[in-house]
């Protein structure tokens, strides 16, 4: 069991603070293993589906970084609801300098 | 049927007529369906088609409940109720005598068995592994468009579309390249199964082709299991299954007998459609075959390209579920053990969600509702690769082909009977080479 903590703001409102992460983690997986509504994660994590998609707390944005070309272009299918701190949870890999990451689940092409 | 409570929009004369006579089952409705889904959308959602004895669920917010319950909805009674309808035992039991045994697809199955299968899939297509396969797909898609670039004339589906799918699905498995041909028939048995329009004669060949598959496949898997090599198949025969325990679990050999041959039939048939869709487009919408060279070097724009026609021409037109209870859906309530079919395409020309439908715009800023893919836990695992295959497709014809036109009457395209997919069977066009 880690150490790691992230607070994942879901569709409906509700804040769930989620600890004892492992490193390596992604926020997909733990946003579904924590029930929170509005992170589907269709795909498996393949980043094909857009239905993880988060909007990372500004103050975070630098250490999480920008997505990649291929997220890039997944977001761009959802570009109705897409931000400039759009990111797809299940791109974003648990690591000590995320401990405490805050994000807001988008709302979801799924529902 | 229907109970719900707001006021349905009046039906034209012609719409409550193919409410009332047309079915899914009618080769007309299936070549030519729009005006079939408008009819159901507007007026019965949750319809009840009496002469292919299912629902069909027209209404893209229906279609994305039924896929956020797929208990209530299982894929495992709809999708094997289906297959081989109406003469499923007499199926079975060809298989068991001449093909090895009966398989059930353990991917058209429900969660949580599902969940444990599923994950298995979903390492092997991710879009990142995906994109490294792209250099390999541009050399099999050249090599096609260079053997008739000179000629100005192809079949579209029989000499392109069909044979890249196939190629690729060989390279992946792990097949033998010479076996094309006998392949892309194997996978014409399999789809039909879930057609619901078999004779019991067409059904008798299908079963014989199916079984000479299942012996060809599970020869593989042996030779593999003794010496695996870099393939899908060496994957599936050595996969492990992590259990919620800690522990590891194999495959039955049932199991990933019906996953090798899932993965081969998944993997061609659908891309194939979706690349003929895309030569009709290109031959008969001069402005798609515009939009098409506008974004050709745009990688981030053809990957639009990519998506809106996955959306308004979707290879996998209905796939099925059954209701494990009885269940309301739409206002219209579903007894239990009904067989249902998700109409995707209905779902994908709905206005209120992509409005004017029927219109290809690329710059839709809702794209990824489309349900082309399906959706929830059994969304399409291979979605990536179909895009890739199609976008690495559509980049090369803009490459090397210009005024492309049908060399038939648009009235001549025939499609495959088959209440699943809409697919041309085949495409006659002429083109010019395009220079530089």
């Amino acid at each position: 069991m880690g150490n790691l903590t992230v607070i994942m703001t879901d569709v409906e409102g509700k804040v769930h603070r989620i600890g004892n992460l492992d490193e390596g983690r992604n926020l997909m997986e733990t946003a579904k293993a924590n029930g929170v509504a509005g992170i589907y994660g269709d795909c498996g994590g393949g980043c094909a589906c857009a239905t993880c998609h988060v909007y990372v707390d500004e103050q975070w944005w630098a250490k999480v970084g920008e997505p990649d070309d291929i997220e890039g272009a997944m977001l761009d299918m959802v570009a109705d609801v897409q931000r400039p701190n759009s990111r797809l949870g299940c791109q974003i890999r648990m690591r000590p300098e995320l401990d405490g990451l805050s994000v807001t689940v988008a709302p979801s092409s799924a529902a | 049927m229907t109970t719900g409570t707001a006021a349905k929009p009046a039906l034209t004369a012609e719409e409550a007529r193919l409410l009332h006579e047309a079915s899914l089952r009618d080769y007309d409705i299936q070549a030519h369906p729009h005006d079939y889904y408008r009819a159901m959308r507007k007026g019965d959602r949750v319809h009840f088609d009496e002469r292919l004895g299912s629902w069909l669920v027209s209404r893209h917010e229906d279609i994305l409940s039924v896929q956020a319950d797929p208990i209530t909805f299982s894929v495992n009674m709809g999708y094997h109720t289906q297959q081989a309808r109406g003469m499923r035992e007499e199926f079975q039991a060809i298989l068991e005598r001449d093909g090895g045994g009966y398989f059930p697809d353990a991917i058209m199955s429900d969660p949580p068995y599902h969940t444990r299968i599923r994950k298995l899939m979903e390492n092997a297509f991710t879009a990142h592994r995906v994109k490294e396969l792209e250099p390999r797909i541009r050399e099999e898609v050249v090599d096609l468009l260079e053997k008739v670039a000179d000629r100005g004339a192809a079949d579209a589906v029989t000499e392109i579309a069909v044979p890249l799918t196939i190629r690729v699905i060989v390279e992946q498995l792990g097949l033998d390249h010479g076996m094309e041909a006998q392949i892309s028939r194997w996978s014409q048995a399999v789809v039909a199964q879930i057609s619901s329009m078999q004779s019991r004669e067409t059904m008798l060949e299908n079963a014989k082709l199916i079984c000479d598959l299942q012996n060809y496949l599970i020869g593989k898997m042996k030779e593999r299991e003794k010496a695996p090599r870099e393939d899908m198949i060496s994957d599936i025969v050595h996969a492990r299954i992590a259990m919620d325990d800690g522990t590891t679990e194999t495959l039955t050999f049932a199991e990933a007998v019906s996953l090798v041959r899932a993965l081969m039939i998944a993997g061609n048939d659908t891309t194939a459609t979706a690349i003929g869709n895309l030569f009709l487009l290109l031959a008969t919408r001069p402005e798609v075959a515009a939009t098409l060279d506008a974004c050709v070097e745009d990688d981030r724009r053809l990957t639009r390209f990519v998506e809106e026609l996955l959306r308004v021409e979707p290879p996998v037109r209905a796939l099925s579920r059954m209701t494990s209870r009885e269940a309301v859906l739409g206002g219209t309530t579903i007894p239990a053990h009904a067989h249902m079919l998700l109409v995707y395409g209905s779902a994908n020309d709905q206005d209120e969600v992509f409005p004017d439908p029927r219109k290809f715009d690329m710059d839709r800023h809702n794209l990824g509702r489309h349900v082309s893919f399906g959706g929830g836990v059994h969304r399409c695992v291979g979605l990536s690769l179909a895009r890739m295959e199609v976008k690495v497709m559509a980049r090369e014809i803009a490459r090397r082909m210009a005024d492309i036109k049908l060399a038939i009457a648009p009235g001549d395209i025939r499609y495959v009977p088959t209440v699943a997919t809409r697919t041309i069977e085949h495409l006659p066009i002429t083109f010019t080479r395009r220079q530089g």
